[in-house]
Formats: structure tokens, sequence, C-alpha cells
């Protein structure tokens, strides 16, 4: 680390001589050791997929979701530390009925990732405070169609049509840049979704992993819910194969090399 | 600061009470009543419930609750104000376990339900509890209660709309009131205590249009809470 | 020339407390009101009706109110009272049935908790002298077993085989009691939509805030069904015998 010993990473409230604030830094570094997390826009919906890494056998299928909602339609999957995600979940749910108590109308993304990002920037201000060792997926469906946006610990928050976070982040990216957004049903979405995060776990790093998988879309009635279970059983069908067609094709061209 | 000094110079203005509209009590009415006997202890209340007129709200509404393995309340005035007293009964016998690891003691539950009144002495929970149970020797015990916490030890009680067709016939019949000669220190058997409960709120149920449809009875003796119901008069 | 003087509802024009020797004063009246909300329970579960009325003092004000609501899938509602302070409740409820989803524990709020809620919610109010202005009837089918339940405005409850709310406990109840009480396994739902209007037309002669109009509902283990509003046809011969009163 470069900063070792010059004492500027001490502290938020103090700027390194080149600008930074180191404290945010690390902050996204507990977001890269996180499992990884993607969301992707597609026309008639939000998929959210989480690689949920378990650390011991004994977890209860299912416990500790890392896909979490937010008044009934607003989609949380979070990469970074899970107490902090449950305290800034808290934080979307009073948001989300705070806006619906004044207008009764359910708060528009851009709404919410800015009401978000500001809260989580606050904690990038002050020496007393640590920032948020999370960078939280927002998903959900508004006036002006399906949405996702990328809330960072800096409080930076971008909406996006794919986005990933966490340790398989630079594999995940390059598998999202090559989907055709335009011409791809929800459901597609989902199967490439659970293919993404199945290809960016890294089995020799991490052995135990459970795939969640969760969209907002027409299907849903714009309710942000779990996939159906046919449907996740499909993905992960789906996940499974082309994993193995790639392992074969690798096979084959090392045969080749062989020759 | 000028309330202080009004205060102080014994001298208040007028309170202005306007035409508020709003009364939060209801008379419910029905009755109920709490018989002690030497090993056990009984309440009994009717099921119907009025709506301070002349409607029946429901023939079905308990107002008697077995509250542990050894104690009972027979509650009578506001049903809500009684239903909120007998959940908050209910979690503090609940806590009381979870804390000691065993169930409160009838005279300590007597007690808390008496400060639980008091601590609303000036809104007071408009409800007229009797409570009974078994004491640490196995004795019947009975209390009863005014709204805001006053506490009585007796032989036996009645409250509610039919309270003064019930109370003479009880004081007659277990205490023995106006009979000449009579033994005044027996208590009444468990079956003598039950046909007067019955005798009791059948006869009430003829000139008490409050009072009615059906009896719930509770019995508590060094077995545990039984309940038996009677069907009285729906009318 | 005198500024011309806008009478509002009496609660608006109370001045507020100056001092703590006057009591602070909350909703003294209902202002825009529903009459009765009628209910029993039959063979598959509960039926229920409100007209769509909304009454301003004796003003017929509003004629498309909708009085009844289901709470969740499997939670019906019927209000009479203030229609305000009906909307608050509605929002409330909102707000719980938002949380419970996002909890997202398999869990589903049944209706003897929906009624519980809702009770509390009333009797917390009139214990802060500020109460709903409402009477509720909370109907559903709640693991198998009907439930049909009512709170007011001091946090009164009770549960019933038939409710009526309002004037309709004079003019409905007695009805019910004699068509319903001791039938409620064996009523069949056709016959209980014949009782239910009966009922509702009953309420319509006599009760000077009722409407002919109204919303009907079932619930069932199916969960909520609630009917357009619709009316009811109505014969005022008989208003010919009617005696007195100058008539």
């Amino acid at each position: 680390m470069t900063s070792i010993g010059t004492g500027y990473d001490l502290s938020v409230s103090t700027y390194s001589p080149d600008g930074r604030v180191f404290q945010v830094e690390y902050a996204q570094k507990a977001v890269d050791n996180s499992g990884t997390a993607i969301g992707l826009r597609v026309k008639g919906g939000v998929v959210l997929a989480v690689e949920k890494i378990k650390h011991s056998r004994l977890l209860v299928p299912h416990s500790n979701r890392r896909i979490m909602t937010a008044g009934k339609y607003i989609g949380v999957a979070s990469a970074g530390w899970m107490s902090d995600t449950r305290h800034l979940v808290k934080r979307v749910r009073d948001e989300a009925r705070s806006y619906n108590d004044v207008y009764k109308t359910k708060i528009p993304a851009s709404i919410i990732a800015e009401r978000l990002g500001m809260y989580v920037q606050a904690y990038t201000l002050y020496s007393s405070v640590r920032p948020f060792g999370v960078s939280t997926l927002l998903a959900c469906m508004d006036r002006n169609g399906p949405q996702l946006y990328m809330v960072e610990p800096s409080g930076q928050y971008v909406g996006y049509r794919g986005c990933a976070v966490g340790k398989g982040k630079q594999v995940a990216k390059t598998e999202i840049e090559k989907l055709n957004f335009d011409n791809m049903s929800v459901r597609e979405a989902v199967k490439e979704a659970a293919r993404i995060i199945y290809t960016a776990h890294d089995d020799t790093k991490d052995k135990l992993f459970e795939l969640e998988l969760s969209w907002v879309c027409e299907e849903s009635n714009g309710l942000h819910e779990h996939v159906p279970q046919d449907l996740y059983d499909e993905a992960v069908q789906y996940a499974e194969r082309s994993l193995d067609e790639d392992e074969d094709e690798d096979n084959e061209m090392e045969d080749d090399e062989d020759l | 600061m000028s309330s202080l000094l009004s205060h102080e110079i014994g001298y208040s203005a007028p309170i202005e009470v306007h035409n508020h509209g709003f009364s939060p009590y209801v008379n419910n009415e029905g009755t109920s009543l709490g018989i002690c006997g030497e090993d056990f202890v009984l309440v009994a209340s009717d099921t119907r419930q009025s709506n301070g007129g002349y409607s029946i709200n429901a023939r079905r509404s308990p107002k008697a609750f077995e509250l542990s393995n050894r104690t009972v309340i027979a509650t009578t005035g506001c049903a809500a104000d009684a239903k909120q007293l007998v959940e908050d009964m209910e979690q503090r016998a609940q806590y009381y376990v979870h804390k000691h690891g065993r169930e409160m003691s009838t005279p300590a539950m007597a007690q808390v339900l008496s400060q639980l009144l008091y601590t609303r002495r000036f809104f007071p929970y408009y409800v007229f509890p009797i409570f009974a149970g078994l004491d640490a020797k196995g004795k019947g015990a009975v209390y009863n209660y005014d709204a805001i916490g006053n506490i009585e030890c007796v032989s036996h009680y009645a409250y509610g709309s039919a309270a003064a067709l019930l109370q003479p016939f009880l004081d007659n019949q277990i205490n023995k009131a106006h009979q000449r000669g009579a033994d005044t220190t027996a208590k009444p058997s468990r079956a003598q205590a039950v046909k007067l409960a019955i005798d009791a709120f059948t006869s009430a149920t003829e000139r008490d249009i409050y009072t009615g449809d059906w009896l719930e009875i509770f019995i508590v003796d060094s077995e545990g809470v039984h309940k038996l119901t009677r069907e009285l008069k729906h009318d | 020339m005198d500024p011309i003087e806008l009478r509002l509802p009496h609660t608006l024009q109370r001045p507020q407390a100056t001092s703590n020797h006057e009591p602070i004063t909350h909703s003294t009246e209902p202002i825009v009101t529903g009459t009765s909300v009628v209910a029993f329970k039959y063979k598959d579960g509960i039926m229920m009706a409100a007209d769509c009325l909304g009454s301003y003092g004796r003003m017929a004000m509003f004629r498309n109110e909708r009085r009844l609501m289901a709470v969740g899938k499997t939670t019906l509602l019927g209000m009479s009272g203030d229609i305000s302070d009906y909307q608050h409740m509605q929002h409330t409820l909102e707000n719980i049935m938002t949380q419970e989803y996002d909890m997202d524990d398999g869990q589903r709020l049944g209706t003897k908790s929906i009624y519980k809620c809702i009770s509390k919610i009333m009797y917390n109010r009139r214990s802060k002298m500020n109460p709903l202005w409402n009477s509720y009837v909370i109907a559903g089918v709640d693991s198998g077993e009907k439930v049909l339940g009512y709170v007011d405005l001091i946090g009164t409850t009770y549960e019933s085989p038939t409710i009526a709310t309002g004037y309709g406990s004079h003019m409905a109840q007695p009805i019910l009691r004699k068509v319903v009480e001791g039938r409620e396994d064996e009523i069949t739902e056709e016959e209980a939509v014949k009782i239910i209007e009966d009922c509702m037309r009953v309420l319509y002669y006599r009760d000077a805030r009722a409407f002919n109009k109204l919303t009907r509902a079932k619930v069932t283990a199916q969960g909520v069904e609630i009917t357009e509003p619709y009316s009811l046809e109505t014969n005022w011969d008989f208003a010919e015998s009617i005696v007195g009163y100058g008539a």
C-alpha cells in the first residue's frame, strides 16, 4: 500500500496530497473481497444475482440473504459487509416509506438512488465515522421502465444497463458486455445472470456458494421477488451446462495443442 | 410561569371545557362473581357484551380468563380497557416466569393487578376486576378491586350490572347473613359453590337485561383450572 | 363591507390550547362519514356489504366511496364512520403490509393478526384522547377458521357470527340474528347474497344516511372478492301506507 506510514489514511476527514480519501478506497476493498453481485437491466425488467459464499455447510439454506426487498418493489443486492448492508437496506425502506407517506406514490429509482447516495456520502465526511463497506445495487420498475443503480462506498451512484461488483467483477463485466440487452427477455436475462455468476465463481478459492436470483418485472407485477423455483432450476441447469461446454472447449484446445 | 404563579396563589383560570363529544369509556355491562372455598376458588361471568344501551354487541364475548395455572380473573366495565388490562396481566405473569423460573404466587399477582390499575390513577381503566387463585398453602383467595386499584380479600364478591342482585344473595348463602344460629365460619363445598353460581346467574337473567346468553365458570383447585359453560337466557 | 365569513367544520374552528389550563382537543366529531357495514358468516366464509355514500353532515356529498377493502390476500375490512380517518388507517395498513412483504420470511399476516393490529391502533388512539372516528368490521378465513370481528373508536372488540355497525346494529342485526344465527355453516352463497341485499335495502329505506348504490364482498379460503358498485332495486309503494308526522 502506497500510503502506509503517511498518516493520510486514518480518517475520512483528511485528503492525501494527491487528492484521495484512503478510507473510502479501503471501504471499496471490503467490497472487492465479497462474493460477486450483478444486475442486468433488460427491456421488460431487472434481474439481480448474487454469489453468496457460504462459510460453512452447517448454514441453513437461504439464510443470510444478500438480496433484500424495500417497500415491496425495490430490489437491493449488495456486495460487502452484511451488517452494513442491513443498515443501508433499513435506510432504503425508511426512505421508500416516507416518500410514500408524503406522495402516496412509489419512490422513483433516481430518487431512491440519490437519497441512498447522499446518506452513504455523509459517512465520507466526518472523522467520527467510517464509510460503509458496501456497494449496493438497486433494482426497480418505475414510470420510466426498469431501472438499475449502483451506490458505492464513496456515495457515487450511477445508473446501469448491467453492472457487477465483488470478487468476480472483472470476469462478470466481460461477460455482461457481450450480452445483447435490447433483444433479451427477462427470463433469458435470469438465465444469463445465473451463468455469469457461475462463470465468475472461483472454485479453487471458495468451494461452497449459493446462487440468489431475484427480479422486478411485469411478470412479478412490478414487485421485487425471488424468481419462481422452476425458472431458478432452469437457470442453474443452463449455467452448469454452459460451464461444462466451456470446459470441453478448453480441453479440445489443449488437445489441439498436443497435436 | 403564569400557571406556576396561579397555582401558588391558589387561583387557576377556569378550565374552558369544549364540548368534546368524545368519551373514551363505554360500559359494556355484564356480571362477574367470585366465591372462595377452603381448597378451591370459583369465578363466573356471563358472556353477553352490550353497547351501553339496549343493543347486544355479542352473545359470546368472554370477560373471565385464566391467567396462570392457579389464578383466574373476571372483569366487568369497559371491555376495551378490560382486554388491555388482562393482556398486561398475562404479559407480567409471563415475564415473571422467564425471570424467576416459576409462576408468580397468587398474592403477588393480586398486588401486580392493583399496581397496574393504580398506574392509571388519573385516566383509570374503567374495569372492576375480581381476581382469584390458590395461595401458597393451597387455600382459596378471592380479591376484588375498584377501578383505581383499591384491593380487598374477601370470601365472595359480585361486580357488574347484576351485582346488586347477586351480592345479598351470596351474603345470605355463603356468610349465612340473617340466618339465626347458622355456622358462619363454614365455607361452601365445591358442589355448593357451583350450584350457587348457576342459581345466582339464572336468577339475575330474569331481572337484569344486561346479563345473559352464556355462563362461564372457572374453578381453581390443586389440579389447576377447570372451566364449565352453561347456557343462560338469550332474551 | 364585511369580509365573507367562511364557515369551517367545528373541529377546524377550535382554537388551539394556549395554556396548560385548557385541555388539548383532538377530533371531536366525524366530518365526512360512511354509514352502516353489514356482515355475517355463511357456509364458505363471510359476506359483507357497505353502501357508497360519503355524507357531509346531512348532505349526501360523495356518491362513490369504497368502504370495503382487502388487506393482503385473505382479509376483508369494512368501515363506517369518518372517511379521512379511514384513509389514514388504509395508509397505516399499507405500510404494515409492506413491512411484512419486505421481511421475506415466508410468513403471512392472517386475519386474526390484522384484527389485533387494528384493535391496538384504535385503542391506542382513544387512550391518547385522539380517536380514529370509525367502526371496523374485519373478516377472513384464518387457518380454516372463519373470523368475523368488530372494533370501534373506543377500542371495544367482539367477535360474532353476525355484525352490523351504526344504524345497521338497530335495523340489520335483528334480521341477521333471526336468519343467520345457528345456520352459519348452512347458508349458501346465493342465500347469503339475498340476505345481505335485504338488509341493505331495509337500511336504504329507513337510514337517511344510506344509499342504494353499494359494494358487496365475500371472503373465503380462496381469498377476497369485492364487487364493483351496483344499485339495488327498490320499491317505495309501501310509503303510501305510512301514517303520522304529517304524512
